[in-house]
């Protein structure tokens, strides 16, 4: 695309850029760690071994303590944040959880000595003291290396899909030219005054090649449908510029039952208006010849070149249609640009059958 | 009120003309495909509003628009465009309106009400809100109220007298009021600078000479006019030049 049509956005603040670390403050996530955390106490309780005896005031002791215990983790990782985040994230990863289990063994040290000292019994007796902070930090350790890599594969896995939803739709505005769109409706409406059927025809043109754009995907399709849009593209594009296009085609040579990428003719005649005829005063020939050669076919576009053309055009549409070329036909499909100083040619060669 | 259209599309030049046929007391005066060819025939139209298309060949709109905010009495400018251009943002404080394609009869018939309106300070403005970073493909002198336009592509070189800036082009020379530097910033990697008061075009700079007074020269392609080399824009040619 050109770029005064994609507007380069700013990025949307952290969104944008993939993080490894969960942002700990946001509510979902500090619900997840809640919902875990009261699964920890539920298993300590149930865990076999345990006395069954009055299990319900023991899991509500042990409900606040494992919440809190969570909770403290997360604002002490919510806190840090500006510190991990640079980090690198196999680094920041291992930080994150040894912080996480430095401060439950920490935590687990003081309410230990809270409960010896206050005598409540909550806990477990003063001798297996290290015990208890042992077994609080090792749990916690293998929680929070578990839930640390579920949350950033979440959040990866988020990534993915944002990133494939704008690749599709810059994708599809690029085959779209918005200002193609617009001057061609523009061009319907000054037709129906004058030339209501001529109208016409163009609506249809403009509906096919719509179609086509809005429908193509990696499946193939016939030499003969490619070149039928190609025709249909300039027509619509010869009513818009009037005596400044003119078009050379000479294709009768070709196998129209040839399979080929669908899309794939189009764009490079819609860049060679583009770069070649629209900004020229006096516009030019299109050209567009094509023949046999043993064993395939070779198709080659040309277009003259503005006066003072930057040295080399947005290839986007030709780097997507290289791509499509070798996807479909691996290195006997080529596609060949010769930018000479006056014209400007793309030279296509395909086999006569693809391997995909 | 006389209406020029200025459309690279003779189709949406049609449909104008036709839309403005409908509005009372609205003449088109004519039409023009570029920028270049619409400034050129203002002095023959005099236009109180001219329709300016935003991408056209040559000279686009908004490079026309900052030339014709040169005048004494600019028109009323309105712009058309297709698709929404990013541009197009800094001068809608200036233009009189400016429409999206395909045009509505209401919004042209709101945008000319609005150019009735309309005085040549705003034109000025819009020479102001250009982008900086925008390089014009023409210079543009005012010759007796009319405006001559020179490609900057035609430009041999740039002599700084007193408040002016004289062009040398191929087909003779105009005076300009723009400081040379602001020239040599806005067209950088074109011109080089061979005396404090001397751009020449780096596409027709041919050689050094040294005259038989000792002073060293810049030749210019199909200039014969002597052209002084500075001493302190010296290492600067030289490389230049051995790199010709």
């Amino acid at each position: 695309m050109k770029p005064q049509t994609s507007r380069s956005r700013p990025a949307q603040g952290d969104a944008s850029i993939p993080t490894w670390l969960p942002h700990f403050c946001s509510a979902p996530t500090l619900f997840a760690v809640m919902i875990v955390a009261e699964l920890v106490a539920l298993v300590v309780v149930l865990a076999p071994g345990m006395e069954v005896r009055a299990w319900l005031p023991r899991l509500g002791v042990v409900s606040v303590y494992v919440q809190w215990l969570a909770l403290l983790n997360a604002v002490v990782l919510c806190s840090l944040r500006r510190q991990l985040e640079p980090l690198q994230a196999r680094s920041g990863f291992l930080l994150a959880w040894v912080i996480s289990v430095l401060v439950t063994a920490l935590a687990s040290a003081v309410v230990c000595r809270m409960d010896q000292t206050l005598g409540l019994q909550l806990t477990i007796a003063e001798s297996s003291t290290w015990r208890f902070v042992f077994g609080n930090s090792a749990i916690c350790a293998l929680i929070a290396a578990a839930l640390l890599r579920y949350l950033f594969v979440l959040e990866q896995w988020r990534e993915r899909v944002r990133a494939a939803s704008k690749a599709r739709f810059e994708a599809l505005q690029a085959r779209i030219r918005p200002h193609f769109l617009f001057n061609s409706m523009n061009t319907i409406a000054s037709l129906i005054r004058t030339r209501p059927a001529e109208a016409e025809r163009t609506v249809e043109d403009l509906a096919d090649l719509f179609r086509a754009a809005l429908g193509a995907d990696d499946a193939l399709g016939t030499l003969g449908e490619e070149l039928d849009l190609v025709e249909r593209y300039l027509h619509i594009e010869q009513l818009r510029l009037g005596e400044r296009l003119k078009v050379e085609i000479d294709v009768a040579d070709l196998p129209r039952d040839l399979s080929v990428p669908r899309l794939m003719l189009q764009p490079l005649i819609e860049n060679a208006v583009y770069h070649g005829i629209q900004p020229r005063a006096d516009g030019g020939v299109v050209s567009m010849s094509g023949r046999r050669l043993p064993g395939g076919i070779e198709i080659v576009v040309r277009n003259p070149l503005p006066p003072d053309a930057p040295p080399s055009r947005n290839g986007v549409s030709l780097a997507n249609t290289r791509a499509r070329i070798e996807y479909h036909f691996g290195t006997r499909g080529e596609l060949r640009v010769e930018p000479g100083p006056e014209i400007y040619t793309v030279n296509v060669r395909l086999p006569e059958t693809p391997i995909r | 009120m006389n209406v020029l259209i200025v459309d690279d599309e003779p189709l949406a030049r049609e449909r104008l003309a036709a839309m403005l046929a409908e509005i009372d007391d609205v003449t088109v005066v004519g039409e023009a495909g570029n920028g270049r060819d619409a400034l050129d025939a203002l002095a023959r139209l005099r236009p109180d509003v001219v329709l300016l298309d935003i991408r056209m060949p040559v000279m686009d709109g908004l490079e026309a628009a900052r030339h014709l905010g040169t005048l004494e009495r600019p028109p009323a400018m309105i712009f058309c465009t297709a698709y929404e251009d990013h541009a197009l943002a800094a001068f809608e404080a200036n233009a009189v309106d400016y429409l999206v394609k395909p045009v509505r009869s209401e919004r042209l018939r709101s945008a000319l009400a609005k150019a009735r309106r309309w005085t040549g300070e705003h034109a000025r403005g819009v020479q102001s809100a250009l982008e900086p970073g925008r390089k014009r493909t023409h210079l543009c002198a005012r010759v007796r109220g009319s405006l001559v336009l020179v490609p900057v592509a035609e430009i041999d070189y740039l002599l700084a007298e007193d408040k002016y800036v004289v062009v040398h082009h191929a087909k003779g020379e105009v005076l300009i009021e723009e400081p040379l530097k602001a020239l040599e910033d806005e067209f950088e990697g074109r011109f080089v600078r061979i005396h404090r008061n001397c751009l020449v075009a780096l596409t027709k700079l041919a050689g050094l000479t040294r005259a038989p007074d000792g002073r060293l020269l810049a030749n210019v392609e199909g200039v014969t006019a002597e052209l002084e080399v500075s001493r302190r824009n010296l290492p600067v040619l030289r490389k230049l030049v051995r790199t010709l």
